[in-house]
């Protein structure tokens, strides 16, 4: 049986990796939602106008309910994954149509549309 | 005096003449072997029993109120209190009286021995009598003496003179007694011869009636009714003489007995003496009761059932001597034990009590000036007490008692500090009350203080103060209301104890003047706790607290003051929340509240902030439908600012 070649090997081994992780994150952050533009809090922050009507993908962390209207809806406080500039708590609003159970440290994308300066949630995925 | 309008009761025929004395008259009357003069029973214990009676009452005391002494229950009336308190300074100035008092006083004893029951006699009475008379004359030369033995001389001589009017009068009596007998005896036989006569002519014109001419029966009656009148008349003359003998002798005894009073009541007790000794050897043993100013003699002696004697009298005046002599002793005595007050004490009741008296008047005056020194200043300090001078009371008692150690300067200053105390507090209820506008009580209480200290240098001040703030009044009402008007908070709660002075009275002012102090108190009180909190590590919080205040009253100085002192420490979260609540002005409810969160994040312990976010998460979670069901949204006018996380 004839010997790898080691060189071959070498640089075989880190591309597979690489190529290997790349298909993964591709994978998970795309998802349900992988058409829509990610959430930019700061935007949100610094203008919330122009994102009027938008919608958009936040993967996120639920950190607790805020507020629960019975027929109406409810205000979950969330915390973007993505680390970024201006990505501290987000109000997001579930209208009542959706009934999953919101616990503290799920993990979601949300599929969210600014309505006036409202963060309504559309949609939902876990992850 | 007064004495002359007492004369009482009539004492009958109270002379006894020297011829009626030399015919015996008297020889049979009780102690007439060794009274013959006519005086009082001086074996018997009257005047002993009297004195134990008087003599074991209270002490002795001056009352300068009154003008009196009260010297063994009995009371002397000295005059009125500013005559009497010249008098013992007059006395304390005066030097020694000229003349041999050892003299003096042995003519007194001469006379009194000259006048002793047990010297006077049939023999001896007009001699010593003589004899006693002219000492008197001599004891009037001496400076002590103030003539009054002269006095006592002239009565004497008066009584003598009477006496020899008596017996005149007597004399005539017995003429007249001679006459109407002698007229009498006319009358008589007149009458005999008379009825005589008209039997015969009764006989004679009976024999003639038979045949005989009629006989004259009346000759004889007009003589013997002018010897009758004669004799009417001699005995009308009797009996007019008999009452002018009545008058005479009545008033003898009382013009007499007038002056022993006198010199009694003036405390002249030797001449009281030497004068009843007089009256025993001139009247005789039935008028020896005092009938004379028999009232004030009582009213000297508190004593129901009391008669005043001679012996009462003599026994009085004799006791008061020797008192006045243990008086001078003690002095003395004090004077050498360094006890200056309670030697002045003794020197004055025993002036008072013999004033006349030889040994009082001749009193060391090197003391007596040491003394007036200490009545000065103790007539000074009972001054400035009348007048509660209490200020100056200290002077004069440190004066007294460096004069005499034994003065009881302890209590009178414990006294004066009681009421200055009272004083004082009296003004503190004035001011409180005053302070409250109830007039009428700080008027009473002002009242209350001057009673206790008229002097009080407190109550000029708070007449002043009182003077002071009505000019107060007068300016800081229109000084109140044009601050309110500029909203000069802070001025308004500088001077708000001045402000509640003077507005005290108005109510308006005076609730606007407390809705001020309490908000700018309750900043001020905020203001302490930020800068506390700060200080500790907390701006945040100080902060919060700010926002507070910030409500209360934006423009505050002090406030801003303290914002812009912590603001750089909190600058990011100042920002979130002036972001948060500008958005929430705007109803941008969502926005407001994601910048209430962010704010939150970087205190999550503050009130504010999760108040904040509770109100709005509810009304997002109860709006969004409403919102989302909006058609095309509304851009905003413009941008908020951006909220940034850190």
């Amino acid at each position: 049986m004839s010997k790898p070649n080691p060189l071959l090997l070498a640089l075989g081994i880190p591309v597979t990796v690489i190529l290997a992780v790349f298909v993964l994150l591709n994978l998970r952050s795309g998802g349900k939602f992988s058409n829509l533009t990610p959430f930019s809090p700061e935007t949100y922050r610094k203008d919330w106008a122009t994102l009027q009507g938008n919608a958009y993908v936040l993967a996120c962390q639920v950190d607790k309910q805020l507020a629960f209207v019975e027929g109406s809806g409810r205000i979950i406080s969330v915390k973007p994954i993505e680390n970024s500039r201006g990505a501290g708590l987000l109000p997001v609003r579930v209208p009542a149509s959706i009934k999953t159970n919101f616990e503290s440290g799920q993990r979601y994308n949300l599929k969210l549309r600014v309505r006036k300066d409202i963060l309504e949630v559309e949609d939902l995925e876990n992850f | 005096m007064r004495i002359s309008t007492l004369f009482l009761v009539i004492g009958c025929f109270a002379f006894v003449s020297p011829s009626l004395q030399a015919q015996g008259q008297v020889a049979n009357q009780p102690g007439a072997a060794v009274n013959a003069g006519g005086g009082g029973d001086y074996r018997s214990t009257t005047t002993e029993n009297m004195s134990d009676r008087l003599f074991d009452v209270n002490s002795d005391s001056v009352d300068m109120e009154n003008g009196s002494l009260q010297w063994k229950g009995k009371t002397f009336f000295l005059g009125n209190s500013r005559l009497m308190r010249a008098r013992f300074e007059r006395y304390l100035a005066a030097p020694a009286p000229a003349g041999d008092t050892k003299r003096y006083l042995e003519i007194f004893s001469q006379i009194e021995s000259l006048l002793a029951p047990n010297v006077i006699n049939d023999k001896t009475w007009a001699t010593n009598q003589q004899a006693a008379f002219d000492l008197l004359f001599e004891a009037a030369r001496y400076e002590l003496d103030g003539e009054s033995s002269l006095t006592l001389a002239s009565q004497i001589r008066k009584v003598w003179e009477m006496r020899r009017e008596f017996r005149d009068l007597g004399v005539n009596q017995n003429q007249l007694d001679v006459l109407r007998k002698k007229q009498e005896g006319i009358v008589i036989n007149r009458g005999e011869q008379l009825e005589l006569a008209n039997d015969q002519r009764a006989e004679q014109s009976a024999k003639k009636a038979k045949g005989g001419a009629l006989v004259k029966s009346t000759a004889g009656t007009t003589e013997l009714g002018y010897r009758a009148k004669d004799e009417q008349k001699t005995q009308a003359e009797i009996v007019a003489n008999q009452t002018k003998m009545t008058v005479l002798a009545l008033q003898a005894q009382v013009e007499f007995q007038s002056q022993i009073v006198q010199y009694l009541l003036a405390r002249r007790y030797r001449h009281c003496i030497v004068a009843c000794a007089f009256y025993r050897v001139m009247f005789r043993s039935s008028s020896q009761n005092v009938r004379v100013g028999a009232k004030e003699v009582k009213e000297f002696f508190p004593i129901s059932d009391y008669v005043p004697t001679l012996e009462s009298l003599d026994g009085l005046c004799r006791e008061a001597i020797n008192d006045v002599a243990v008086g001078v002793r003690t002095t003395e005595e004090l004077f050498k034990q360094g006890e200056v007050f309670g030697a002045f004490e003794r020197l004055q009741e025993t002036y008072f009590l013999g004033e006349y008296e030889p040994v009082i008047q001749a009193f060391n005056p090197a003391r007596k000036r040491e003394l007036l020194e200490l009545w000065r200043d103790l007539r000074e300090l009972q001054r400035v007490g009348d007048e509660r001078d209490l200020a100056n009371v200290d002077q004069y008692l440190n004066q007294v008692s460096a004069k005499a150690k034994d003065f009881p300067a302890a209590a009178v200053r414990s006294k004066v500090e009681s009421a200055k105390a009272a004083s004082n507090m009296q003004i503190l209820a004035a001011q409180q009350a005053a302070v409250s506008g109830d007039v009428p009580k700080a008027e009473a209480a002002l009242e209350r203080a001057a009673k206790f200290w008229p002097l009080n240098p407190a109550i000029r001040d708070f007449a002043t103060k009182a003077i002071a703030h009505q000019d107060v009044l007068a300016q800081k009402v229109p000084e109140f209301d044009r601050l309110h008007t500029d909203g000069k908070w802070r001025d308004i709660f500088a001077k708000r104890d001045e402000f509640a002075v003077a507005l005290i009275q108005d109510k308006e002012r005076l609730a606007k003047l407390k809705a001020v102090v309490v908000r700018v108190g309750e900043i001020e009180a905020i203001l302490l706790q930020a800068s506390s909190l700060a200080a500790q590590g907390n701006p945040y919080l100080a902060w919060d607290l700010l926002q507070r205040a910030s409500a209360i009253d934006p423009n505050d100085l002090m406030l801003a003051r303290t914002r812009s002192d912590i603001a750089p420490l909190v600058a990011d979260y100042a920002r979130l929340l002036g972001q948060a609540e500008r958005l929430e002005r705007d109803g941008h409810d969502a926005a407001a509240l994601t910048a209430w969160m962010a704010a939150q994040e970087l205190n999550p312990i503050s009130e504010v902030c999760g108040t904040a976010v509770k109100r709005l998460a509810g009304k997002v979670a109860g709006a969004g439908t409403a919102a989302a069901t909006t058609g095309t949204p509304e851009v905003p006018e413009a941008p908020p600012e951006v909220p940034e996380a850190k």
